[in-house]
């Protein structure tokens, strides 16, 4: 499970920074990258942060997986405090972006042993793991080759097996099919789906509207730090007074 | 523990890495000794080229100094040529068709004869780079010249020595170990610091900037190892790159010494006894800091550029800065003191050169360990707090 209360994330700019951000940071060098959120996603549902670039989904997320320390406010994530018991929450969490994010001269199977010797797996429950997962996503034939030389359907499959090794309770996911063909982005909405059906906590961020609709049972809509919308997907949809996902999503940031 | 974790899969990871290997081992452990092998051949082979060579000299005013020209006459390759005008002599030296020109002065004999001095001009080409010429003439003429005080003194009869009141006597208590450290002392470990540096900057520069550049930084940050762990881990690694690259820095050098045959037997006796073991691992307990100091700071800007490319931009300067105090150190009359000790890379470089020479004092040593170790700790602290700093690892 995710609490998250009165979240607040503020950026310091620089000179330069401020220079760029144009006549709004005149006056101030604070950036509201997330402004007083609150939501709550619970094991076995998938929560879905809708948004366009930029509007503090992945600042949320990080400051979930404990990447970044919150301005006020408090996350706890399977009870624990992301301040104060950082590392209790990382125990807790498998965190996937949609790089793939693993190191080519390792093999699939050191990068995976990596990762587990992180979480502090002990070896016989890693080998189990292992075969289980390997088997599932069909990666026995690539195991040991250099992650360079992998397809890039074989490094997702890497990835995701990275993700899930220590079998992580939460899920945190940021735009993870954002730049991947349908063929891997499919692997990582199963991947998500199964995470559901084994009653893990899913969060995803995404800008995709189709996705939403395709897998979350819990959305927010976050848009310039601010939550505009935060309940099941299904009351959304009986609250729609637009004809299409994107014109409600338009509709409720007030943007029209 | 999870900093060892950390580091075992960084170790395996940069093995693996054709380019930090080649930085690492190949470059100093094997190109070093064939520098060395092949900068020594050339210059030995060019020296004899030199010695062998056969000089042609322009002879002018042979009626006024016979028996001079006789002198020059009787030497092995050298061809003198006593037909060329005076006019001549400079177009053809530049030209290279001569390599130096002797002009006798008419009134030569009388000067002679009346115990006067006489002017004999030489002219030659300053850029000849083994001053062979210059050097064949002065020879032969120093010789003639005592021959004529011989014979003035015996006419006079005076005895040799009037003219040689003094009888000195130079004795160099210097050892020639001591002599050596502070010849060659000093650009021993110009190279070793240089290499130190090398081998932990691609390290650092993957180790770094590399993780942000694959994604990789938010795999690693959201795993159960601490900050501290991760910069820990990977510290140690890009030391142990920057300490081996110096070892085999200075082992390159030392077997290029033994695999050269045209080195002196003595030399290389000496070599040989002042390189001992001892005299290795007291100059590695100076690297072992140093390495640390540079890792810190090169793992330290790596993780605060953006991308790999940016932090070789903002890497590679560093070689300057590096350099600058290692040449200082190569400098004669700059010496280890209370002063130069604390000075960080200048001091390993002082005070390798007295080590190698054998005449290190204790508390400069000392003075030397404290600012090392020092330096390596603050930098370490600064790397650390850079990681932790969210305005760092997340610049973009």
């Amino acid at each position: 499970m995710i609490d998250v209360k009165n979240l607040i994330k503020d950026f310091t700019l620089n000179k330069k920074q401020r220079k760029e951000m144009g006549d709004k940071y005149k006056d101030t060098n604070i950036l509201r990258a997330v402004d007083d959120v609150s939501f709550e996603c619970q094991p076995g549902r998938i929560y879905g942060l809708l948004g366009p670039n930029g509007a503090g989904k992945t600042t949320t997320l990080r400051m979930i997986a404990t990447m970044l320390k919150p301005t006020s406010g408090s996350i706890s994530v399977s009870g624990y405090d992301t301040v104060s018991q950082g590392q209790e929450v990382r125990s807790q969490i498998g965190f996937m972006t949609g790089q793939t994010a693993l190191y080519d001269r390792l093999t699939p199977t050191e990068m995976v042993k990596y990762i587990a010797d992180l979480h502090g797996m002990d070896n016989k429950a890693f080998n189990k793991r292992k075969e289980h997962l390997f088997n599932i996503l069909d990666m026995n034939s690539f195991a040991d080759r250099r992650i360079a030389r992998l397809s890039t359907g074989m490094k997702q499959k890497t990835s995701i097996a990275r993700t899930i090794i220590h079998d992580p309770q939460v899920m945190v996911f940021d735009e993870p099919t954002s730049g991947l063909d349908v063929m891997t982005s499919r692997a990582i909405i199963e991947l998500i789906r199964s995470c559901k059906e084994d009653g893990k906590t899913v969060i995803f961020s995404t800008h995709r509207m189709g996705e939403v609709n395709q897998l979350c049972d819990d959305i927010a809509i976050i848009y310039k730090g601010k939550l505009f919308y935060n309940s099941s997907l299904d009351q959304f949809k009986s609250e729609m007074t637009k004809s299409t996902f994107e014109e409600e999503f338009i509709f409720r940031v007030g943007e029209e | 523990m999870k900093f060892l974790i950390i580091a075992k899969k960084e170790i395996l990871d940069i093995t693996r890495d054709k380019r930090t290997l080649l930085m690492m081992i190949g470059f100093p452990l094997l190109l070093m000794p064939v520098l060395i092998g092949t900068m020594m051949k050339i210059t030995t082979s060019q020296a004899e080229k030199a010695s062998e060579k056969e000089i042609k000299i322009a002879f002018i005013g042979k009626q006024y100094a016979p028996n001079l020209l006789n002198a020059f006459s009787n030497l092995d390759k050298l061809i003198i040529l006593d037909q060329i005008s005076i006019d001549s002599v400079q177009s053809y030296i530049q030209s290279e068709y001569l390599d130096a020109a002797i002009n006798i002065n008419p009134d030569y004999e009388s000067n002679i004869n009346n115990n006067s001095q006489a002017k004999i001009n030489i002219f030659y080409k300053g850029t000849d780079s083994f001053g062979t010429a210059k050097e064949r003439i002065q020879m032969v003429l120093e010789q003639f010249e005592k021959s004529i005080i011989e014979l003035r003194m015996n006419k006079l009869d005076l005895k040799p020595n009037i003219v040689k009141a003094y009888n000195i006597e130079f004795n160099d208590i210097a050892s020639k170990q001591e002599k050596f450290g502070k010849l060659a002392g000093g650009w021993l470990p110009y190279v070793f610091i240089l290499f130190g540096f090398m081998g932990a900057m691609y390290p650092a520069l993957d180790l770094g900037s590399g993780e942000k550049e694959r994604g990789t930084l938010e795999t690693i940050l959201s795993s159960p190892a601490s900050r501290f762990d991760i910069v820990l881990g990977k510290f140690i690694v890009i030391m142990s790159a920057a300490f081996i690259t110096a070892f085999l820095a200075l082992a390159g050098i030392l077997i290029g010494i033994q695999q050269i045959s045209v080195i002196p037997p003595a030399f290389l006796t000496l070599v040989n006894e002042i390189f001992t073991v001892k005299t290795i691992a007291l100059i590695m307990t100076l690297v072992l800091p140093v390495s640390a100091f540079f890792s810190a700071v090169l793992l330290g800007l790596s993780i605060y550029a953006k991308s790999f490319k940016e932090a070789q931009s903002i890497v590679a300067p560093l070689n300057i800065v590096i350099i600058f105090p290692a040449v200082i150190g190569t400098l004669p009359g700059i010496e280890l003191n209370m002063i130069t000790s604390l000075i960080p890379i200048l001091n390993v470089s002082l005070a390798s050169k007295d080590i190698i020479a054998g005449v290190i004092n204790p508390i400069y040593m000392t003075e030397v360990y404290l600012s090392l170790f020092g330096f390596a700790a603050l930098s370490l602290y600064w790397c650390v707090r850079s990681f932790n700093k969210e305005s760092t690892i997340f610049r973009n």
